[in-house]
């Protein structure tokens, strides 16, 4: 071969791998671009999703159901009058009730729960709570009272075991004020306090409570508050002592000093004993005011009655969790007694128990369909001359009800 | 020396009070059977005591943040119980 042909060729292959060379730059140049790009983009997005401090959710529960009730009244010496009524919607404990939970940091909570019953829109609580320190919680504006369990923690469709509330069990309620609250460790136990002070409760003219709204009745105000201790290690019992003290008297009316006290215990019991979960529940309170002086709606004359009252519930629920059945593992078997008196010789007086009875289907861990048989008997001991009723009363009422926790 | 018992009397009262307070916060102390409980552990004993336990995939992380701060307030967990159950809900 001739030289100069060697140099042809070695220019030709210099010219071919140099071609070749910035093909695959501009290839590389290219997935490069496209890569950086990629990057970019997914840099953007996670700053897009990035967790800010502040947090907004909704949670909350939907309570819907059928009732068929049969109530039987039988007036001193005459003849018993029967009533029948079959309510879709299930009018006394229907619920549709959306919760915005809003958080900042992990420092403030604000809690704001709406209901609708039915009939009318209300609010289950609005507050806002700090949490200062370990096993210290500052909450201020309407909430629910620390006194019992129920209220606080069972009364939800989707928690509690059958479909009706106890009756009696409402006082005190839900108010407005601030109030303080936390758990702490105690060795192998744990103890809980929660205190609180409200506007308190409004004596109305028939001698019974209600809250006060809004608007405050008189300048007093109401010390309420629960101390619980669970002592077992496991956290399965919980016994819980609470009280209540404050005036009740609309400013300038003529009940002088009126106040109130409630006192209470409620007891709380849920372990597992293979295949069984057994969970037991229990409250009692009473209340009482002082004495005043009423005014008859009949003639306008005054008198007086004992102004005690006591509400108590008892309750057991089993639940086969560990059986090998699906269908059985989510049945849940309850019963439910309830007592509850209202003062005698009051226009309001009665002596009134119920007992229910109950079989629950868990569709899920927060969804339940329930039936529930319950009957109940009520004897009155109202002043027949204030213009209450004599005579007994008896239900009886089956409840299907659909509750479901979102 | 009337002074001397004032002062006695004062730093007696001190001490009997840090004494009581010391007492009382050790007393406050988880022991260490407690201390050494899992998150798992936790959320099956104290989220029964109510209701039903949830299964973890319910909520985000973030939303079980603002969850465990709700269940505190409700049923009156210790902060630690709350995180220990949060952190578990969240793995």
């Amino acid at each position: 071969m001739s030289p100069r042909k060697i140099v042809n060729r070695c220019m030709c292959f210099s010219c071919a791998s140099l071609l070749l060379v910035n093909t695959v730059k501009a290839q590389q140049s290219t997935v490069d671009s496209t890569l950086l790009n990629r990057v970019a983009a997914l840099e953007q997005q996670v700053a897009d999703q990035k967790h800010g401090e502040s947090h907004f959710m909704v949670v909350g529960l939907a309570t819907f159901g059928f009732v068929r009730n049969k109530t039987t009244f039988t007036p001193d010496g005459g003849p018993a009058q029967i009533s029948k009524t079959n309510s879709l919607g299930d009018a006394d404990r229907y619920e549709f009730s959306p919760m915005l939970l809003w958080r900042h940091g992990t420092k403030w909570l604000l809690e704001f729960e709406p209901a609708f019953d039915g009939s009318s829109v209300g609010v289950n609580w609005a507050n806002i709570s700090y949490f200062a320190a370990p096993g210290v919680t500052i909450r201020a504006g309407y909430f629910v009272l620390p006194f019992g369990i129920y209220n606080k923690r069972l009364a939800a469709g989707w928690i509690d075991k059958v479909a009706p509330d106890p009756v009696g069990i409402d006082l005190p309620g839900t108010d407005f004020g601030i109030g303080i609250s936390g758990g702490l460790p105690l060795g192998n136990m744990k103890w809980s306090y929660d205190v609180s002070l409200t506007n308190g409760l409004q004596l109305l003219p028939d001698g019974e409570l209600q809250n006060a709204g809004v608007t405050d009745n008189n300048t007093n105000k109401t010390v309420c508050g629960r101390l619980a201790l669970l002592p077992f290690s496991n956290s399965s019992l919980e016994i819980g002592a609470s009280g209540l003290y404050g005036g009740v008297a609309d400013a300038g009316s003529n009940y002088h000093n009126a106040n109130t006290t409630m006192y209470g215990a409620d007891l709380s019991y849920v372990n597992k004993m293979d295949p069984f979960l057994f969970n037991i529940k229990g409250q009692y309170s009473r209340i009482l005011v002082n004495s005043q002086q009423y005014m008859k709606p009949t003639d306008s004359s005054s008198y007086s009655f004992d102004n005690k009252s006591t509400s108590a519930f008892a309750q057991i629920s089993i639940r086969p969790v560990s059986a090998s059945d699906k269908l059985i593992k989510n049945l849940e078997l309850a019963f439910r007694y309830v007592n509850y008196t209202t003062p005698g010789n009051s226009i309001w007086g009665a002596k009134y128990h119920e007992e229910d009875i109950g079989l629950d289907y868990w569709l899920n861990w927060r969804s339940v369909l329930k039936f529930t048989y319950a009957w109940s008997h009520s004897l009155s001991t109202a002043n027949v001359s204030a213009g209450g009723t004599a005579g007994t009363t008896d239900m009886n009422n089956i409840y299907l009800q659909f509750s479901i926790q979102l | 020396m009337k002074a001397n018992n004032i002062n006695r009397m004062t730093w007696m009262m001190i001490a009997g009070t840090v004494i009581v307070c010391a007492v009382l916060m050790n007393s406050c102390m988880e022991s260490q059977k407690v201390a050494g409980k899992s998150g798992v552990q936790l959320w099956a004993e104290n989220c029964q005591r109510c209701h039903n336990t949830p299964s973890p995939n319910t909520f985000s992380h973030e939303q079980w943040v603002t969850i465990g701060m709700h269940m505190q307030t409700r049923a009156q967990l210790t902060e630690k119980e709350r995180d220990k159950i949060v952190a578990f809900l969240t793995q």
